[in-house]
């Protein structure tokens, strides 16, 4: 079971640097000049993880419900995991695909829900079989992370099963203080290594950075609309599967993915091959157990035809199966999927209302 | 500002104390969150729940598909555009028209995520409710037809730059078929480009599949889209997808007899008519 | 560097994909069976000569091709398609052909709409009898997707890159 605080991560000997905007700025530069770099860049009104080379075409600070995960880096929409070629002598077949996320790479302005979303799912990807394409893009990449100022609507990431203050998921940490300053912290050696070679201000040996980071995350934690009481819920959820609830919560859901596409820690795949003449190639891509047709059996049946079915698997595998086999939650708390669902269904609201526990939101409606 | 809230809840309630009903598909708030979203009510109590005003945009005609209502009796809010894509689905066989009590709005155009008015609803041709039960609000009749100020712009471009900015467009795709799924007309159980359903395409989630999806989608949809933007609200990666949609029906209302989607009853799609002197000087 | 040639940005370091000598095109052709089908054949037995790139798809009527063929031939090897039926009035089911230009002109329109041009899309009206303007329309066609070069915009897995 893997620490889901590190206890660890003592914070007065975590290596932190103080400067300022500007030099915030100077630090991400001199780091997209040196490394590969993805950083959220703005396509149609939102933000997706794209590689960069200076830092105008991009913006690591960019709004939190606006950003999607940096999952499509570690598990993209279609993956190539297998070519073959057919010729007079036979099927030649390839499994080593160039991989354009393999390379040793840095990602800014990562989200720390997604960071710690990446955490939660190697226990999966190092279960039964090591996934080694996406165990090789973990291990090449170094995450800078933008804590958040505050939450946004849906976030509840405080309320859950994990460390939001002291998560080691990111390897450093860039936290804007309340006082004006930024504050570059190393949780990790990937991070201060980089830190060592791109020093971005003082080093604060003193540690007095320590207080202003802490009162960043009160102002912080304290901004959160929404907010629960996750050991009676996860208890609660373990005796859920004949609840009514989820019926009428789900009532209104269209069945359209979106949930399962965005959410960071969502991992279903299908597998497809495409090919012209002799030549095909096999992709790994999305798959989302919302969909009506995803326990569809060679035969016909199908134990989830009907709708609140679905909703039910999704919300008791995050909340209560995956707890069970690896101790650890598989929702995070970001609330992605709640902005992207075009009924904003949301699986906060969902799972309070099984367990019984629903709350009124800290602070009226806008 | 319109606001029917207290009418459909008077509405919802007389027609579940009258036991016409089994489901009332309207709008409510959520305790947690600005948006209004569809409800579908099943019980007398829940009644007070509904609300319907300028925030109401989400199309419910999406609702009377088979997988969500199945065989029930229906109570419906359907505003201008809603209900042309009712009128289609009646047409098209769909769902029968017994099982349903409309409640027809005369809209007064719904806001976008900014508070300003929707861009479907600044060029909206035709606000009040074509078929309805009982009509809320003052009916002002059919507008004049207006071309999409994007498609314009888009139209007046070089081949080259929107091939530019469409390849933008199908790469940001990832196929989630989210678009198809909140669209009402989009009612096919064996959708030919959902790749779980699919029998003649099982695609990746490449740019080029998304290209040939979202093309076919938008061509078995020409002449039948509303323009309700269900879709483009749907798409987590925010896709412009009404400027496949408005261009379609630009063609079709420049050339084949200024036809509009779901304005009549009975009147199919643009694709299933046809007259002696549509445009053929294209062909050789 | 990148430059525009006819109707797509090329990238100058993939000279193959402009044109490159000795290139042929690769057409598409969905013909009606009773019309164009035939009209074709009479081409043959004629022994009139029409350029070999085109690849014909017999249907049963005009009317029975569907946007989907159209791009799903352009997204994998085609750099141009054709699709031939009966004249207006001569359909063998009476009215297909009706049907099927409304969807042709709406497809070529949105097609020249998202950046590929509209003469790698053609229409033409082919009757059983009409051997030599099959050959001519062929002709045509492939003259002009030969001036366009090869098509590798949305190409499936990006081919041609």
């Amino acid at each position: 079971m893997i620490l889901s605080c590190n206890e660890n991560l003592n914070e007065m000997n975590l290596i932190t640097y103080i400067t300022d905007p500007a030099g915030l700025q100077k630090f991400y530069e001199a780091v997209i000049s040196t490394h590969a770099t993805f950083a959220p860049v703005e396509t149609f009104g939102k933000f997706d993880y794209k590689p960069v080379t200076s830092l105008s075409e991009c913006d690591p600070g960019s709004p939190v419900p606006l950003t999607r995960s940096m999952k499509p880096l570690f598990f993209p929409k279609s993956a190539k995991i297998m070519k073959y070629v057919t010729t007079s002598e036979g099927t030649a077949v390839s499994d080593t695909v160039d991989d354009p996320l393999a390379g040793k790479r840095v990602i800014l302005g990562v989200k720390h829900c997604d960071a710690r979303a990446l955490q939660v799912l190697d226990h999966v990807y190092k279960w039964d079989y090591l996934d080694t394409d996406y165990e090789k893009r973990r291990e090449n990449t170094l995450l800078v992370s933008v804590r958040c100022d505050e939450a946004a609507r849906h976030c509840f990431c405080t309320s859950l099963d994990w460390d939001v203050e002291h998560t080691d998921a990111v390897d450093v940490a860039v936290i804007k203080g309340l006082d004006g300053k930024v504050y570059i912290q190393a949780r990790s050696e990937k991070g201060t290594l980089l830190l060592e070679q791109h020093p971005p201000g003082e080093d604060d040996t003193s540690g007095s950075s320590a207080e202003e980071i802490r009162k960043q995350y009160a102002s912080f934690a304290g901004s959160f609309r929404l907010s629960m009481d996750y050991k009676t819920v996860s208890a609660k959820m373990k005796n859920s599967f004949d609840s009514p609830a989820f019926e009428e919560a789900s009532s209104n859901c269209i069945s359209c993915n979106t949930c399962a596409f965005v959410c960071p820690t969502c991992h279903c795949f299908k597998i497809s091959d495409e090919k012209i003449r002799d030549e095909g190639v096999r992709y790994k891509s999305y798959d989302s157990c919302n969909n009506v047709y995803f326990t569809l059996m060679a035969g016909g049946h199908n134990p989830r035809l009907v709708k609140y079915r679905r909703w039910r698997q999704r919300a008791m595998h995050k909340f209560s199966y995956y707890k069970e086999r690896f101790g650890v939650n598989l929702c995070v708390g970001c609330g992605k999927c709640t902005v992207s669902c075009p009924v904003n269904i949301s699986i906060f609201e969902m799972v309070n209302q099984v367990a019984d526990t629903i709350v009124t939101a800290s602070q009226s409606c806008e | 500002m319109m606001d029917y809230t207290n009418q459909i809840q008077d509405i919802a309630g007389k027609l579940f104390s009258e036991g016409k009903i089994d489901v009332f598909i309207g709008y409510r708030n959520t305790g947690f969150d600005t948006n209004q979203v569809p409800a579908l009510i099943t019980h007398y109590k829940d009644v007070d729940q509904l609300v319907f005003n300028e925030k109401s945009d989400f199309n419910l005609t999406n609702y009377l598909k088979y997988e969500h209502t199945r065989n029930k009796r229906i109570g419906l809010v359907v505003k201008g555009c809603d209900s042309r894509a009712l009128n289609l689905m009646l047409t098209e066989n769909q769902i029968n028209r017994d099982r349903l009590y409309i409640v027809g709005i005369a809209c007064e155009g719904v806001v976008n995520e900014l508070g300003g008015k929707a861009q479907n609803c600044l060029e909206c041709i035709m606000p009040d409710a074509v078929v309805f039960d009982e009509l809320l609000g003052n009916p002002t009749g059919k507008r004049e037809y207006k071309i999409n100020t994007d498609v314009s712009e888009l139209t007046g471009k070089s081949l080259i730059e929107r091939g530019i900015l469409f390849e933008e467009v199908f790469e940001n795709c990832i196929r989630c078929n989210a678009c198809r799924h909140s669209c009402p007309l989009c009612y096919c159980a064996k959708c030919c480009i959902d790749q779980e359903t699919s029998t003649l395409y099982h695609g990746a989630n490449t740019t080029s599949g998304a290209f040939h999806a979202l093309m076919t989608w938008s061509l078995h949809l020409a002449g039948r889209c509303v323009d309700c933007r269900n879709c483009e609200k749907a798409c987590p990666s925010h896709l412009p997808l009404h400027l496949l949609h408005k261009q379609n029906e630009q063609v079709i209302y420049e050339n084949f007899q200024q036809h509009l989607a779901g304005m009549i009853r009975d009147d199919r799609g643009a694709f299933y008519k046809y007259s002696l002197s549509d445009p053929d000087d294209f062909i050789m | 560097m990148e430059a525009e040639v006819n109707d797509q940005i090329v990238s100058i370091e993939k000279p193959h994909l402009i044109a490159p000598a000795g290139w042929q095109p690769l057409i598409v052709g969905i013909l009606c069976n009773w019309c164009s089908y035939a009209g074709s054949d009479l081409t043959g037995t004629s022994r009139t000569q029409y350029p070999p790139n085109i690849r014909i798809i017999r249907v049963p009527c005009s009317s029975r091709v569907d946007p989907w063929f159209i791009i799903k031939a352009l997204q994998t090897t085609a750099d141009g398609v054709l699709v031939s039926g009966c004249h207006p009035g001569d359909c063998h089911y009476i009215t297909g052909n009706y049907y099927a230009r409304r969807r042709f002109l709406v497809t070529k329109k949105l097609l020249n709409f998202v950046g590929i041009h509209e003469d790698r899309v053609q229409f033409s009206w082919v009757s059983a009898a009409e051997g030599t303007k099959f050959a001519q329309v062929v002709a045509k066609v492939t003259g002009d997707i030969k001036k366009l070069g090869p098509l590798h915009l949305y190409k499936k897995e990006n081919r041609n890159k």
